[in-house]
C-alpha cells in the first residue's frame, strides 16, 4: 500500500484488478481543504488513460515491478518485437498501447523496459537519440537566410525541422521529449 | 532565463494596486513575516526557524502563511481600513505551475464592509490593474454563484439536502467516488468538489463561489439562518486566486475555533513530524470589529492579467529551478 500523495509519474499501481502507470500528477489544495492529488493514469495493455483524484492521505495499491532491457527487433505494424538480452525470449507489444513510440524506435538499439509479471508496463525512451536522415529536401540555392529550416524524415518516419544544411544520409540527435533537431553528429 | 518584461508588468501591477487603495483612503501597513504565533490552520503547513538570543532567550518563529495574524491585531487596535502587499510562505506544496512556496499576497481589510461588499470592490480592483493584453477571462464582470448552487449544478448534489454525514457519504459513493470510513463531512464534500466541481467552473469570466459549508472551519462568520459561511472564493480560469471572508468577531467564536483547530493541527502534525506552530491565546481576546477581508495570491493574479498559463516564468527565482539548478 501506498499514500496517493506519495504517487509518482512511474508509478504502477493496481486499480480493479488492472495494472496502471501514473503519467501525470497535480497536488490540489481546496482553499481550507485537505491535500488532494489529482493522477492521470495510463493502461499499459489499453492505452486507456483515466483521470482519479485523491486525498493524498488516501491508500492505493501499488505493484512491484522490475526494469529489464529489451534490444528492439521490428514491428508488424500491430506488435513491437523485442528481444529480452539476458534470456533472449522474443516479446510482442501492442503499439496501440504506446503510440508514436514507433518514430523512436531503433532496430537493434536496447530501451529499458518496466514489467510488472509478464506485462510491459512501460518502455522509457532515451532523452536523446541519434537519427539518420532517411529523406531530405535539397536546401533551395539562394536560401541563406539567418535561421533558415527544413523538414526531413529520419529512419524510423520521424519528422524533424533541421538547419538547411543538414543533407540525406546524415546523422543528427533529436530531443526524444520535443521532437527538436539539437546538433549533427559527424561520426 | 529572467524576464524583464514580466518585472515590468508587476511593477506596474503593484503600482496600481497602490493607487487604487491609496486613493480610498486605506492605510498601507508593513507587518513582519516572521512571527512568534501563528492562527491554527491544519491544512497549511509552516515554515519554521529559531531566533536566536543568548541574553533575551531563544525562540522558535515561523514564516507567515498570511499577514491576517498582524493585520487583525491591528483592527482590534483602532486602525482603519488596511492594505498589505507581503511575502507569505507555505510548506510541502507542489512546486511549479501555480505554487512556489514563497509568493506574493496581497489582503485588504475594509471595516464595516461584508463579504458582497468586498465583491463589488475587487471587481473594481481587477479594472484598475488590467492591461490592454489581460485577456477577457480575467475581467469583470465577475460570475457570482454559492457553493451549494455550483455543487448542484455540476455534480447533482444538494448540500442542503446533504447536511447529514450518511446522506453526504451517500451522494459520494453514487457519484462513483470512494469514501473511507470515518471521514469528515468537510473532506467528503472536497471529494465532490474537486473532482465534479472546480474542474467544470467557468472559465470565460472570474467566477466568485459566494456561501462556503460551515463545516469546513475558519474565521468567516457563519449564517444565522443557513448552513453555511460569510465567505467566497474567486476562481479565474479555473485557478483558486482570491479569498474572503466576513470577519468573526464574536471572542468566543474565535476561541472554540482556536482550541477546535490546534488541536486538530497537533495531532495531524505529530503523526507527519511537520512543525507545530504557536498560537497565542491573546488573538481570541481581541476587539476585531466588523469587516470584510480578501486575500489574493498576486503571483497568480499577475499570471491572469497578462494571459499566462503558469506563475514559474513570472518569478525571477522560483523555488523549483533553484533546486534544479542551483541559483
Amino acid at each position: 500500500m501506498i499514500k496517493a500523495g506519495q504517487i509518482d509519474k512511474g508509478t504502477a499501481l493496481l486499480i480493479k484488478g488492472q495494472p496502471f502507470v501514473c503519467i501525470d500528477r497535480e497536488f490540489v489544495n481546496p482553499g481550507k481543504g485537505s491535500a488532494f492529488v489529482r493522477l492521470k493514469l495510463k493502461s499499459p495493455s489499453t492505452g486507456q488513460v483515466l483521470a482519479e483524484t485523491m486525498k493524498s492521505q488516501d491508500n492505493a495499491e501499488d505493484i512491484t515491478v522490475e526494469d529489464k532491457d529489451l534490444q528492439y527487433l521490428y514491428n508488424d505494424g500491430t506488435n513491437f518485437a523485442f528481444m529480452n538480452v539476458e534470456s533472449f525470449d522474443q516479446i510482442e507489444v501492442p503499439m496501440a498501447s504506446f503510440p508514436d513510440y514507433e518514430y523512436f524506435m531503433k532496430e537493434g538499439e536496447t530501451y529499458r523496459a518496466t514489467f510488472w509479471e509478464d506485462q510491459v508496463l512501460d518502455i522509457i525512451i532515451p532523452a536523446k537519440i541519434v537519427f539518420t536522415v532517411a529523406e531530405a529536401e535539397e536546401a533551395v540555392k539562394g536560401d541563406t537566410v539567418q535561421g533558415a529550416t527544413k523538414y526531413v524524415t529520419t529512419e524510423t518516419g520521424l519528422k524533424v525541422r533541421v538547419p538547411i544544411f543538414i543533407k540525406q544520409g546524415e546523422k543528427i540527435r533529436v530531443n526524444t521529449e520535443t521532437k527538436e533537431y539539437l546538433e549533427r553528429v559527424n561520426k | 532565463m529572467f524576464d524583464i518584461e514580466s518585472q515590468k508588468e508587476r511593477s506596474l501591477m503593484n503600482k496600481a494596486i497602490r493607487d487604487f487603495f491609496d486613493s480610498r483612503d486605506y492605510l498601507e501597513v508593513f507587518t513582519p513575516t516572521l512571527s512568534p504565533d501563528l492562527i491554527p490552520e491544519p491544512t497549511i503547513q509552516n515554515f519554521e526557524t529559531r531566533f536566536i538570543n543568548e541574553f533575551e532567550g531563544s525562540l522558535d518563529m515561523y514564516l507567515i502563511p498570511s499577514p491576517e495574524v498582524f493585520m487583525k491585531r491591528l483592527l482590534a487596535n483602532g486602525f482603519p481600513s488596511l492594505y498589505q502587499i507581503s511575502s507569505c510562505f507555505r510548506n510541502s506544496e507542489q512546486l511549479g505551475l501555480i505554487h512556489n512556496p514563497e509568493f506574493s499576497m496581497l489582503e485588504y481589510y475594509t471595516l464595516g464592509f461584508n463579504e458582497i461588499d468586498s465583491i463589488a470592490l475587487t471587481e473594481e480592483l481587477l479594472r484598475a490593474v488590467k492591461r490592454p493584453q489581460t485577456p477577457s477571462y480575467a475581467l469583470p464582470p465577475f460570475i457570482t454563484m454559492s457553493v451549494s448552487e455550483a455543487v448542484k449544478a455540476y455534480s447533482g448534489v444538494n448540500l442542503d439536502d446533504n447536511q447529514e454525514y450518511e446522506r453526504l457519504k451517500e451522494s459520494a459513493e453514487k457519484l462513483g467516488l470512494y469514501v473511507p470510513n470515518g471521514e469528515s463531512w468537510d473532506d467528503t464534500f472536497n471529494r465532490i468538489f474537486i473532482n465534479f466541481v472546480e474542474p467544470a467552473l467557468p472559465k470565460d469570466k472570474p467566477v466568485v463561489l459566494t456561501d462556503y459549508p460551515y463545516q469546513i472551519d475558519c474565521l468567516a462568520e457563519k449564517y444565522q439562518d443557513k448552513p453555511y459561511r460569510h465567505r467566497w472564493e474567486m476562481y479565474i480560469n479555473g485557478t483558486e486566486v482570491a479569498n474572503c471572508y466576513k470577519e468573526e468577531t464574536s471572542k468566543e467564536v474565535t476561541k472554540t475555533y482556536y482550541e477546535k483547530e490546534y488541536e486538530k493541527l497537533c495531532l495531524q502534525r505529530k503523526e507527519s513530524g511537520l512543525p507545530i506552530p504557536k498560537i497565542d491565546p491573546a488573538f481570541y481576546e481581541l476587539n476585531i470589529p466588523s469587516s470584510s477581508g480578501v486575500a489574493i495570491g498576486l503571483d497568480r493574479l499577475l499570471m491572469c492579467i497578462t494571459g499566462k498559463a503558469e506563475i514559474t516564468p513570472l518569478l525571477l527565482f522560483p523555488l523549483s529551478d533553484m533546486i534544479q539548478n542551483g541559483l
